[in-house]
């Protein structure tokens, strides 16, 4: 019988403390067959689990072009991520995707890219800008502005420096005021605050932007003022999820199961959901 | 021309059906005043008549309040998956009412969107559904206003109809009711006539578009206050859905689990960040109403709703989406003249 | 029962830290020897024993458990081991009714300084355990096969029979809204259903009649209800009762409520036959005059009297019966008044106390715990029996808890203002015959 709820089995080849309380883990799949018919779009989302704890649910924060490993990252806030926080190299985990809908990389090309980030949000992003990075010649201008709160909450901090070393893009990383260290090379000031002084050419562009709320919603006033249509403007929704498969109804946001029809949506979309998420 | 079939016929044939290793369920008076869907032992106890409708509802049957969905252990770094493979032998639920049987085809919907929920999918294989249509009814039914009605044949592959006398007409719909009646019946020449339902409580249209204009409208707040946030609407309703995921087990290895869940628990939508986007019960009973009366229409073309009256009759606050719904009707009318 | 050839009993011991865990220590360095069948959890204190943990023991396939701690007098908190105490003294009481056999529970005292007494002690539990046999008879053991649950309950409409006070009662709530006095009333509707009115030519949705089953003090608690501002709230004598706990738990300021006391002569519910409480007793103002006499103690808990001339076996068969129906909706939680935590224990999920499954084993944790936390403070509303869609008889639980707090502390929740908690507090004399 198939057995959609069923996951599978991967093995944590490598974990990485990123920040006090988030990690980044890479696995790859226990059986082969598994590994082989495996693929993802950059965007979707898997269901990990912490046998015996739960599940919970990370953006698949690798490229799509990886074959041999998928990675995520958590931050350690709950059951599930307390779990996932005591594991070591070698130990099974289980993985169940990739689920939801993707960026639209395809759509994309020949646009130029603007990445804006906060935090823990710089994940579900990451695996976008390796995605384009690795079809560089498709893609135009690419920027990314990348903030958290202090200097210590900053995620893949050593790619954000290989990502600046690719041709046409500009990385710009920012700590909130009082967030840096006196060694800080970096930008100071919010997100929003500094995107806006960074003068991105908006002509030609797609954003993508993650984060916390407050982030969202400084951000978003200041790409309309820059011309950029709503229906050019991507978030991906963070939602409780259980089923990820459109079943449970958990996700139920208005009218969209965010784990079928997200949960990446254009600023367009997410205007005409309710605020049920 | 029709096929009839004695009370006492038929509860020889569910004898028949036990003695053939079916799993039969029905209607049976579990206290003095609780008539309840059970698994029955013999075909002597279930009820006929003398009830309005259970308390619970058929969907337990393919979609159980409590189910593995695997077992997992525990060795060394390695874990081991096991399928949670229980054999479905056939089952039969008699004496179902119409509105429970016609949940299951709107069931059917959800649980094989985009990809097939099995474990749903071969206990509804497995299930014949024998409905006993309605000769009366009280003031919480509203099967009519959803489409339905006392003798609905809406997901039941045979239906009975109380011809008095204890005597019934059987109305084959499916193969499978072919299957389960066959030559059990004899030949009459009776018809049984069909009892009115209630009289209509809503229009489901007008419902369906209040709902979207109305998302955050007072009217959440001022008719549900009452809720006390409990899932007794939800686990009796023959189309609520909802499920959790647990895993339950030892240092040893458990099982994954699916369980009932409701909309109305305040930690339904509860993120482990602290954040509610559901923090008040208005806001979890409005989910309650647009889920049914929208957006599952709109995805699915069925309303989420057979108008069974469950909701209401087993609320402790007597509230029910009945209440919501004809305040609903009564509002959409003042606020076109506001 | 004949001694079950080559059978060892697993014991489960829950233990302090500072007494018993010692004298099992001060046993092992004088090579005292005792059967290792126990194993023994350490706790800090026996205070901390919350009654779940005994529960999970018996789940997980114990066919014993211990509980033991320091002397009274001795405990290292202080005072530790006399809340402990009655909280065993009732505890038991709810696993008798349960039909748990309770020669398989055990309370002792031992301290650091009695290692022979945990030799004994041990020895003699073994062996008893020994010749009772495994415990397979509870039915929220792991190992037992879940059944499928049934469901729900069934209400019959029947035409109301208004009361003389109604008038009255919306006379009263229209005075307090139009001076302003309260900001919502919270009544009965014509259905018996709640109603929240707050306007003054609203009140004549409010009803008096024997259909006003519902105790309305639990939305006391919800935070929509606060939200409206000082109510005014209509209470029969039994739901005023759950007000006299609330005030006393410090949940409800009593100034901040107007209290509209309803004199009623039954809403036909079981309860009611025995009720001593017709006439409110702390109200603002009591609307009707009704005649009640006292009721015995045998008279109110017969119900209770009836079902325990059921065996142990008995018992726990009709509870397995029973809880085999319940759904988890926790609807029982939700309506009763005295159920107030911001985030229930059931709730809990770090760890998870109470398996969320409606197994029996789920459902039996839930129920002990639901009735547990609610003794010596349940008022005997019969909210949580009425309110349970798949008709469990919850009363007789909170009956037999009802029962003991009256027997040992002479205590009835909510019926005297003054009245000391049983559980706020502890008394040197607490009986303990069944502590050894």
């Amino acid at each position: 019988m198939e057995n959609i709820y069923r996951p599978d089995l991967i093995e944590v080849v490598g974990i990485r403390q990123e920040t006090p309380d988030v990690k980044s883990v890479r696995a790859r799949f226990v059986e082969a067959a598994s590994a082989a018919r495996f693929s993802f779009q950059v965007g979707q989302f898997g269901i990990f689990s912490a046998f015996g704890q739960g599940e919970s649910t990370f953006n698949i924060c690798s490229s799509s072009n990886w074959k041999d490993r998928i990675e995520f990252c958590f931050r350690r806030v709950g059951k599930v991520t307390e779990a996932l926080w005591q594991i070591d190299e070698g130990d099974v985990i289980g993985f169940r995707g990739p689920y939801g809908n993707s960026y639209p990389m395809k759509a994309w090309e020949g646009r130029n890219l603007i990445f804006l980030g906060g935090g823990i949000a710089m994940p579900p992003i990451r695996c976008a800008i390796w995605y384009a990075l690795e079809n560089r010649e498709r893609y135009g201008d690419i920027t990314i502005v990348y903030g958290a709160r202090t200097v210590a909450d900053l995620v893949f901090v050593d790619e954000l420096d290989q990502w600046a070393t690719y041709d046409r893009v500009r990385v710009i990383r920012c700590v909130d005021p009082g967030g840096e260290t006196p060694d800080w090379k970096g930008e100071i000031g919010f997100v929003p605050t500094v995107f806006d002084r960074a003068n991105v050419p908006a002509e030609n562009a797609v954003a993508l932007v993650i984060g916390p709320p407050v982030m969202i919603k400084f951000t978003l006033p200041i790409l309309d003022r820059m011309g950029l249509a709503p229906g050019d403007v991507y978030t991906s929704l963070e939602n409780r999820m259980k089923c990820g498969l459109g079943k449970c109804g958990r996700c139920n946001a208005g009218p969209v199961y965010v784990c079928k029809e997200g949960p990446v949506f254009t600023l367009e979309q997410l205007k005409a959901l309710p605020l049920d998420y | 021309m029709s096929d009839l079939i004695s009370g006492a016929a038929l509860r020889r044939l569910v004898d028949e059906w036990i003695g053939q290793g079916k799993r039969v369920a029905g209607p049976v008076l579990v206290k003095p005043d609780l008539p309840s869907y059970v698994y029955l032992a013999g075909g002597d106890r279930f009820l006929l008549d003398g009830f309005v409708r259970p308390v619970n509802s058929i969907k337990e049957f393919v979609f159980p309040r409590h189910e593995p969905i695997c077992a997992y252990r525990f060795e060394g770094k390695q874990v081991r998956i096991a399928d949670a493979d229980a054999q479905i032998g056939d089952q039969i639920v008699i004496a179902a009412r119409p509105c429970d049987a016609a949940a299951l085809p709107i069931l059917d919907h959800v649980f094989n969107w985009d990809c097939a929920d099995e474990f749903y999918n071969r206990r509804r294989r497995a299930t014949t559904v024998v409905t006993l249509a309605c000769s009366t009814h009280d003031e919480a039914c509203f099967c009519t206003s959803v489409g339905l009605g006392p003798a609905a044949t809406r997901g039941s592959d045979a239906m009975l109809l109380d011809l008095g006398g204890g005597e019934y007409e059987v109305r084959v719909l499916t193969e499978k009711g072919r299957d389960a009646f066959a030559g059990k019946t004899i030949t009459s020449d009776r018809i049984a006539s069909e009892a009115p339902g209630p009289g209509k409580r809503f229009e489901a249209a007008r419902v369906r578009r209040y709902v979207g204009e109305h998302f955050d409208g007072p009217i959440w707040a001022r008719t549900t206050l009452a809720c006390l946030g409990c899932g007794a609407c939800a686990y009796s309703c023959p189309t609520c859905h909802c499920f959790d995921i647990v895993d339950e087990g030892n240092l040893n290895g458990g099982a994954r689990v699916k369980n009932w869940d409701s909309c109305q628990f305040v930690t339904f939508t509860l993120h482990a960040s602290g954040h509610n986007p559901r923090s008040a019960q208005p806001q979890r009973q409005r989910q309650r109403i647009f889920h049914k009366f929208r957006v599952y229409p709109d995805k699915f073309g069925d309303l989420l709703c057979t108008g069974c009256g469950s909701c209401g009759r087993n609320c402790a606050a007597g509230l029910g989406v009945l209440n919501v719904l004809e305040a609903i009707e009564r509002d959409d009318g003042e606020h076109l003249q506001a | 029962m004949a001694e079950t050839e080559g059978f060892e009993p697993k014991i489960v011991a829950f233990v302090c830290n500072w007494c018993t865990y010692l004298g099992a220590d001060l046993a092992g360095t004088n090579r005292l020897e005792y059967p290792p069948n126990v194993r023994i959890i350490r706790l800090p204190c026996t205070g901390r024993i919350d009654f779940n943990l005994p529960i999970k023991a018996f789940e997980t396939g114990a066919d014993a458990v211990l509980v033991s701690g320091c002397h009274p007098g001795d405990c290292h908190y202080t005072s530790g081991n006399f809340h402990a105490r009655r909280r065993w003294m009732l505890f038991r009481e709810l696993l008798s009714t349960l039909g748990f056999d309770m020669d398989r529970i055990h309370f002792t005292w031992i301290s650091a300084a009695e290692g022979r007494k945990w030799q004994q002690v041990i020895t003699d539990i073994t062996e008893r355990t020994k010749q009772l046999g495994p415990y397979t008879l509870y039915a929220g053991n792991d190992g037992k096969a879940d059944a499928a649950a049934r469901s729900a309950a069934a209400s019959r409409p029947v035409p109301p029979r208004t009361f003389e006070g109604q008038d009255a009662l919306r006379a009263s709530a229209r005075r307090l809204l139009e001076a302003g006095i309260v900001k919502v009333v919270i009544g009965h509707g014509e259905r018996g259903a709640p109603v929240f009115v707050t306007r003054p030519d609203e009140t004549h949705q409010l009803a008096w009649n024997d259909r006003c089953q519902a105790n309305l003090t639990t939305y006391l608690k919800r935070k929509e209800i606060r939200a409206l501002g000082k109510p005014a709230i209509v209470v029969k004598g039994c739901d005023e009762r759950a007000l006299v706990v609330l005030e006393k738990e410090s949940q409800v300021e009593r100034e901040h409520v107007h209290v509209i006391g309803m004199a009623c002569e039954g809403v036909g519910a079981a309860r009611c036959t025995t009720c001593d409480v017709r006439t409110p007793r702390y109200a603002d103002e009591v609307i009707g005059q009704v005649a009640g006499g006292a009721v015995s103690p045998d008279q109110r808990f017969q119900a209770l009297a009836e079902f325990l001339r059921k065996s142990p076996a008995e018992r726990m068969a009709y509870w397995a019966g029973e809880l085999e129906r319940c759904v988890k909706c926790y609807a029982c939680r939700q309506v009763c008044p005295l159920c107030y935590c911001e985030r229930c224990i059931a709730d809990k999920n770090r760890p998870t106390v109470i398996d969320t499954s409606p197994t029996l084993k789920g459902n039996f944790a839930w129920q002990i715990t639901r009735a547990f936390h609610l003794a010596a403070r349940c008022v005997g509303c019969d909210e949580c029996t009425r309110a349970c869609p798949a008709g469990i008889d919850l009363r007789l639980l909170n009956l037999s808890l009802a029962r003991a707090a009256e027997d040992q502390f002479g205590y009835r929740a909510g019926i005297d203002r003054e009245a000391e908690l049983p559980f706020g507090s502890f008394s040197l004399e607490d009986k303990e015959t069944f502590i050894r």
